[in-house]
């Protein structure tokens, strides 16, 4: 089922590539070939190789359980949240609470958990700004 | 590959944008990765002020790669534009993009050119052994039967490399651009290997990319176009001597925030026009195979709006804007 | 004897002490910097070239420093692929399909040495390559035009089916995924944007780095905190550390053909280093007479990889230095280096500036003999990483990833898109979909399409040109071979595989 599952969606992202590639502005210097020809191909093919997923699928796969989905999806929200933070908070404050969420998800201690957040974002800032001389900013403008 | 792969060279130094930002010394955006003319202009132009003494602080460069320049002129416009330790390199490619609309609807006016203190010849090359021994031969090959040559480049098809192709056989009287077969290839170096290897029939590129073949003797050169001969290289024509007027060189220069002082804009050319004018700068242009070039300032902003009006009519013409 | 006399004289400009300092230095930065998910030789190389200016250092301190990086970022990018199956960097991601099998099984010193060995004998054996057949060899790049490199590119993904997966229909899928991602961005036969949807940040096209570490570094987090860090090499025991000369022993042929492969591989200058590991693999697998074991932890398929990249390392300098043309990203960073010391490779390089030529090449040398020295006894500290707890290693791996990534581009369009190809991954290999095909897709798809509308251009349309010469019809051969043979071979190679099971 996942798979024949699996095979649609890429049916349906190839349809969409496919479509997608179609709206490229046609040069007026162009190629033989185009700048269509290649795009349009790769999305054959794919649902082609689609088509055979479905038609033959492997043994279904063992799925985590909704709590773990959950958890997963909480861990990409943290990611994301940390990607946004990144800029505008420096690295010291952003990287110490992320590292410490990851951490609590994947063995949930919460004082383990801080205390990795903020080791791993002071030990990292040290070698990155130190050992590497990446021009990292620990806190924001203005702070101290 | 390359391209991509080249895009994450600037890593560390990149970082100090992303994250730093509190440095006090003056910065100079090269909008491309190292390596490239713009890195040149960059590192070479920043040292020599600092050598000169023409501003306090080493200058720290910068490599901002993405849309062909496009990034970095869009972050200055949108993030930087009263930065007044900021300088970005910028080329002949920044004007014609800026001409062909390919910055996302940011015009010259956006920003303020610096000035232009070298420039690297346009040329057009052939292996040594292919049978064309000036630009008009091959210019008539190409009338003749438009098949028979494949031009290669190292920039994509409708940009500079390529306009100078069509500009000069615009002037020769034919005017059937899409028969001229064109390849863009990653840089004029891999453009001379294809030529050498005779699997495409002519390059167009700089002189500084060809410098070395020539020594070695695997290419010859069929025509420069500037006004006169490089010093140097006294014996290469110039396209207008063989009677096709076209004058295209790939300047070097600076652009600068449109929203800084004129205090500052004053500055900032002073301390280029100086670099323009010292011993260390004439060495790095001979050693890089550039040609003199010098406009500093007000008289560079007027000379800059003429060439890229010039650009946007001839890619009008030729298709490549609507 | 004048090449002796030349590199003698090369060796005594690279090997005073403060130069060897430097190599040592710059050997142990280049393995963290390799190590480190999504920092690679490349911006190693460039994150440091500042130093070396700041240091005031002088032409050749600063030429041995940074082809100390250059080496010791293409040995370390081994060390996280065996470890914790994510690539260090891109030349790597072979390494993780048997390296990372080996560690699971408790044999992650025994991979760490043998890798290291092959990395030894690939880099030592293209520097002599490099010193005996360089200006010979750069006339191997004027024999490839577009028709040549297509047939090249094509021969890479014909060998892909049988590359990692059960599934050919889902390496077909991922190599698709991969390959349609390459396609967005600027067309550089037209110059015209294609599937950005506007974004401009998506101009240049995806870089493969932010794929690699999405789909690598990122997804196994996900499957960390599902597992709880249960089936993994971590915490695995270790056995006692030992040199296994008999798998370095077994594995001689693998590591001289794969070095040949990748070195050739390495000097075409659209090839690169990554090509050459792939190649290196997929042909070893294809010549070995048992391979069944490839993918589940066979010593050939760690040694194949390394020799091959490490080798194609060395071979990329050929052209760099000779026509002046980069043949991978970390070639093209130290074009830059040259240039900015007012060196100009090209053709009369090694006749106007000995000196650095052959100053080079003793750096290259040096480097590798000390990669080898340290990096044997290192082994010992760098299985340690396996025993840090789950907890603390996976957030410090997704933080460096992070780093690593903002580092290319300081966007956090980048890193958004990283945490997407993450997810991603996680669905794939629940669905047991190789992630693989997906790198090389990225990796190869522009070049592959450039090389196919340049060879039309130039032929007119005219599609017997890609069989116009001898190179390209004996890759199609290859190629089809390549494709065909593995569905013929797999009856008979897996049939009494399925008895012993």
């Amino acid at each position: 089922m996942s798979d024949r599952l699996f095979g649609l969606v890429v049916i349906i992202v190839a349809a969409g590539y496919i479509f997608a590639a179609s709206l490229t502005e046609v040069s007026f210097l162009s190629d033989p070939v185009g700048s269509k020809t290649f795009p349009y191909l790769i999305g054959g093919v794919a649902i082609l190789a689609a088509l055979a997923v479905m038609l033959r699928p492997d043994a279904e796969p063992d799925w985590p359980s909704a709590g773990t989905f959950a958890r997963i999806a909480l861990a990409v929200a943290v990611l994301v949240a940390y990607a946004y933070m990144l800029r505008p908070f420096g690295f010291i404050i952003p990287t110490a609470l992320a590292a410490g969420m990851l951490s609590y998800q994947i063995r949930p201690r919460a004082i383990a958990a801080m205390l990795t957040g903020v080791g791993l974002s002071v030990g990292l800032f040290a070698i990155f700004k130190f050992a590497l001389g990446l021009g990292l900013v620990a806190f924001p403008k203005g702070w101290f | 590959m390359l391209k991509t792969v080249v895009k994450r060279l600037a890593a560390g130094v990149v970082l100090s944008v992303g994250l730093a930002g509190a440095a006090s010394a003056a910065e100079c955006i090269a909008p491309a990765n190292p390596g490239g003319g713009w890195d040149f202009t960059c590192r070479t132009i920043g040292k020599i002020m600092y050598d000169i003494g023409a501003v306090d602080e080493p200058i720290q460069v910068t490599n901002m790669a993405g849309g062909g320049g496009g990034l970095a002129f869009a972050h200055v416009v949108n993030e930087r534009n009263t930065d007044e330790d900021l300088i970005v390199a910028a080329s002949s490619a920044t004007a014609t993009r800026l001409a062909q609309n390919k910055y996302g609807g940011a015009t010259y006016k956006d920003v303020r050119f610096l000035g232009a203190i070298g420039a690297d010849p346009g040329v057009i090359v052939v292996a040594a052994d292919a049978p064309y021994q000036s630009l008009t031969d091959l210019l008539d090959a190409v009338k003749a039967d438009p098949t028979s040559v494949t031009f290669a480049g190292g920039s994509a098809v409708g940009g500079y490399d390529h306009l100078k192709v069509l500009m000069a056989l615009g002037r020769a009287g034919f005017d059937d651009i899409r028969a001229v077969k064109y390849i863009g290839l990653d840089g004029g170096g891999d453009a001379i290997t294809q030529a050498i290897g005779g699997h495409v029939q002519a390059v167009t590129g700089d002189m500084s990319e060809v410098v070395g073949f020539l020594k070695s003797g695997d290419v010859r050169v069929l025509a420069v176009f500037t006004d006169d001969r490089i010093p140097g290289f006294d014996d290469i024509p110039t396209a207008k001597e063989q009677g096709i007027d076209v004058v295209a060189v790939n300047w070097r220069g600076l652009y600068v925030p449109k929203g800084i002082s004129e205090e500052a804009y004053q500055k900032w050319s002073d301390a280029l026009a100086a670099v323009g004018k010292s011993d260390e700068w004439k060495a790095a242009m001979e050693a890089n195979g550039l040609a003199p070039f010098f406009k500093v300032g007000p008289e560079f902003e007027g000379w800059l709006a003429g060439v890229i009006e010039e650009i946007a009519q001839l890619s009008r013409d030729i298709g490549v804007i609507q | 004897m004048e090449t002796l006399s030349l590199l003698a004289d090369g060796f005594s400009v690279a090997l005073t002490p403060s130069n060897l300092f430097l190599a040592v230095v710059g050997c142990i930065l280049g393995t963290v910097i390799g190590a480190l998910p999504g920092l690679g030789p490349s911006n190693g190389v460039a994150i440091l070239i500042p130093l070396a200016f700041s240091l005031g250092l002088d032409a050749t301190a600063a030429l041995v420093l940074m082809t100390a990086v250059y080496y010791g970022a293409m040995y370390g990018g081994r060390i996280s692929s065996i470890l914790l199956n994510i690539p260090g960097d891109e030349p790597a991601l072979m390494t993780t399909l048997d390296g990372y099998p080996m560690a699971k099984a408790g044999r992650a010193s025994d991979a760490l040495v043998l890798s290291g060995v092959a990395s030894f004998v690939g880099a030592f054996l293209a520097t002599i390559g490099l010193i005996l057949l360089a200006p010979m060899l750069a006339r191997i790049a004027f024999l490839f035009g577009p028709a040549e490199y297509f047939a090249l590119y094509l021969l890479a993904f014909s060998t892909l089916g049988g590359i990692a997966s059960n599934n050919q229909a889902k390496a077909a899928i991922a190599a698709c995924i991969g390959l349609g991602i390459s396609m967005i961005g600027l067309d550089n036969n037209t110059g015209i944007a294609r599937l950005t949807m506007g974004e401009l940040h998506l101009m240049d096209g995806v870089d493969f780095l932010v794929a690699i570490v999405g789909l690598f570094a990122v997804t196994e987090v996900f499957v960390f905190i599902e597992s709880h860090g249960k089936n993994s090499a971590l915490g695995v025991k270790l056995g006692k550390i030992t040199i296994p000369v008999k798998d370095i022993l077994r594995c001689k042929w693998t590591m001289l053909r794969s070095t040949f492969i990748g070195f050739i591989a390495g000097v075409l200058p659209g090839a690169g280093a990554s090509l050459g590991s792939f190649m290196a693999y997929s042909a070893e697998k294809s010549l070995v007479r048992d391979n069944s074991q490839f993918g589940k932890g066979d010593v050939r398929g760690v040694a194949a990889p390394e020799a091959g990249n490490n080798a194609a390392a060395g071979g990329a300098l050929v052209p760099m230095l000779t026509l002046g043309v980069p043949g991978s990203g970390t070639t093209a960073v130290l074009l830059a280096l040259l240039m900015t010391l007012n060196i100009t490779p090209g053709p009369t390089l090694f006749t106007d500036r000995p000196d650095v030529v052959w100053g080079l090449i003793a750096s290259l040398l040096i480097a590798n003999v000390v990669l080898l020295l340290l990096n044997v006894p290192m082994v010992r500290l760098f299985v340690h990483i396996l025993s840090v707890p789950p907890w603390v290693l996976l957030p410090g791996v997704t933080m460096i990833s992070f780093v690593g990534i903002f580092s290319l581009s300081g966007s956090t369009f980048d890193l958004l898109l990283m945490i997407g190809f993450g997810a991603m991954g996680f669905f794939l290999r629940k669905l047991d979909v190789p992630t693989v095909p997906i790198i090389l897709g990225i990796l190869l798809g522009n070049n592959m399409e450039d090389s196919l509308r340049r060879a039309m251009v130039i032929s007119g349309g005219e599609w017997t040109y890609l069989f116009s010469s001898g190179i390209a019809i004996g890759l199609w051969v290859a190629a089809v071979l390549g494709f065909v043979a593995p569905m013929f071979l797999r009856g008979k190679i897996r049939k009494p595989q399925a008895i012993t099971d």
